[in-house]
């Protein structure tokens, strides 16, 4: 398998800023990637290497197999973008709209277009000006892609939409894959939609690859730990140090661990405790993925 | 075949797909010889990554729950009645692991606890 995106020590610094910190990092064709991170991580400035709209301060960025600074015509075609802050030209309607980005792609596919207008229920006839920030997010999409991209690049593409259009855009994803398998990088803050649909995680903090990580495993690698001590033998504090988090008294607590199942034995010998395991979602993990817990 | 995946538990989706369907395995729910949903068929109906799909039907497989036969749909395994019988008493171990717990940690004697779990197993309308 060959890898859509990959980065070695890639650096980029900013003043005194560094954004992404030797960053190495393969993502192979196929894959589903949620890139999550704090505001500021660097998951921005990444997609825009992978683009080529910003060079490396050090280190080498290849898109589709090409330094993403030398990417020609013919492979940018091959990718799909949604930046965070898309801009459009507004005084088109919807349908002028598509038809004017279609001419720049050989491949746009103009069934695939009416079919995804209908399923994401935006109104071909109105002005790109009059659409609300959710229905932009929506054309942003539609625009990325109906040219069938290998290479499909989501930066917070759901972010103004309200509940009910996350859940239509995610089953279009999601559709979308079943039909025509491509590699997608979606950054989001919101993690219940990323973990809808991603099969992997990457994770940066402060520029840094914190994890890089399929979901699955990620989701068994980490688990919640109800631990109760009839004789009340828990201490004040837990130090093991697989336990990122814990909150409770001598008799019970509530812990976060991560690789825990090699431990419970021991756990539960050393405090005379009934351990209880149960799994835990992104929104529980993330905060000790960059650095909220103790690492 | 009914699959209720509830994708913000933590518990990795093909996890809960490949225990479902071992479940009603289990139970007689599905029937030797009934056919999955093709993997493609699976993943449009729940929303799922169909490579998740095929994992699971992969460790299915292994486990020798399903069993593939060239060019056909998956189909639940026969098994001889006391492989049966292990997986049933196995599914009931995981659910009553919980449980045993519990009465450990409220102190409940065994011999209280089995007796209210006779009672239980006789007046299931109760047990609520």
């Amino acid at each position: 398998m060959t890898n859509a995106i990959e980065t070695k020590a890639l650096t980029k610094v900013f003043g005194q800023n560094v954004a992404l910190d030797a960053l190495d990092l393969a993502i192979p064709a196929g894959r589903v990637v949620g890139l999550i991170g704090r505001n500021g991580s660097g998951k921005t400035t990444l997609l825009n290497h992978v683009l080529g709209l910003q060079l490396p301060t050090r280190g080498t960025c290849e898109t589709l197999g090409r330094p993403s600074d030398r990417l020609d015509p013919a492979l940018l075609q091959q990718i799909g973008v949604v930046h965070q802050d898309n801009r459009f030209l507004d005084a088109l309607s919807v349908e002028d709209h598509l038809h004017y980005v279609s001419t720049f792609y050989p491949t746009w596919d103009h069934a695939r277009r009416k079919k995804f207008l209908e399923e994401l229920e935006l109104d071909p006839k109105a002005k790109v000006k009059t659409l609300s920030p959710g229905n932009k997010q929506k054309l942003a999409v539609l625009l990325a892609v109906c040219h069938g991209p290998r290479l499909l690049l989501l930066d917070e593409p759901v972010s103004a939409m309200d509940p009910i259009a996350r859940e239509a855009l995610l089953r279009f994803l999601l559709d979308m894959l079943q039909e025509d398998p491509c590699t997608i990088v979606i950054s989001s803050h919101v993690l219940r939609d990323v973990e809808r649909v991603v099969d992997w995680i990457v994770c940066l903090d402060e520029g840094r690859l914190v994890e890089n990580v399929a979901l699955d495993e990620l989701q068994e690698r980490y688990a919640q730990w109800k631990v109760t001590s009839p004789e009340g033998n828990l201490p004040e504090r837990i130090d093991e140090d697989y336990v990122l988090e814990s909150d409770g008294d001598r008799h019970q607590a509530r812990l976060l661990v991560r690789d825990g199942a090699a431990h419970q034995d021991a756990f539960r010998s050393r405090y005379a405790a009934e351990v209880q395991a149960s799994p835990v979602n992104l929104e529980r993990i993330f905060p000790a993925l960059v650095g909220g817990g103790k690492r | 075949m009914l699959i209720v995946i509830d994708r913000h538990s933590g518990q990795p989706v093909y996890r809960q797909l490949l225990e479902q369907v071992r479940y009603q395995a289990a139970s007689g729910i599905l029937a030797p010889g009934d056919e999955l949903p093709s993997t493609r068929a699976l993943s449009a109906r729940l929303g799922l990554n169909p490579m998740t799909v095929s994992k699971a039907y992969g460790l299915l497989e292994r486990e020798g729950v399903v069993e593939r036969r060239p060019g056909r749909a998956l189909v639940i395994k026969a098994r001889a009645a006391g492989d049966l019988e292990d997986e049933r008493l196995e599914e009931l171990r995981k659910a009553l692991a919980g449980t045993a717990q519990t009465v450990r940690q409220l102190g409940v004697s065994p011999e209280k606890a089995l007796e209210l779990f006779a009672d239980l197993l006789k007046r299931p309308e109760e047990s609520e």
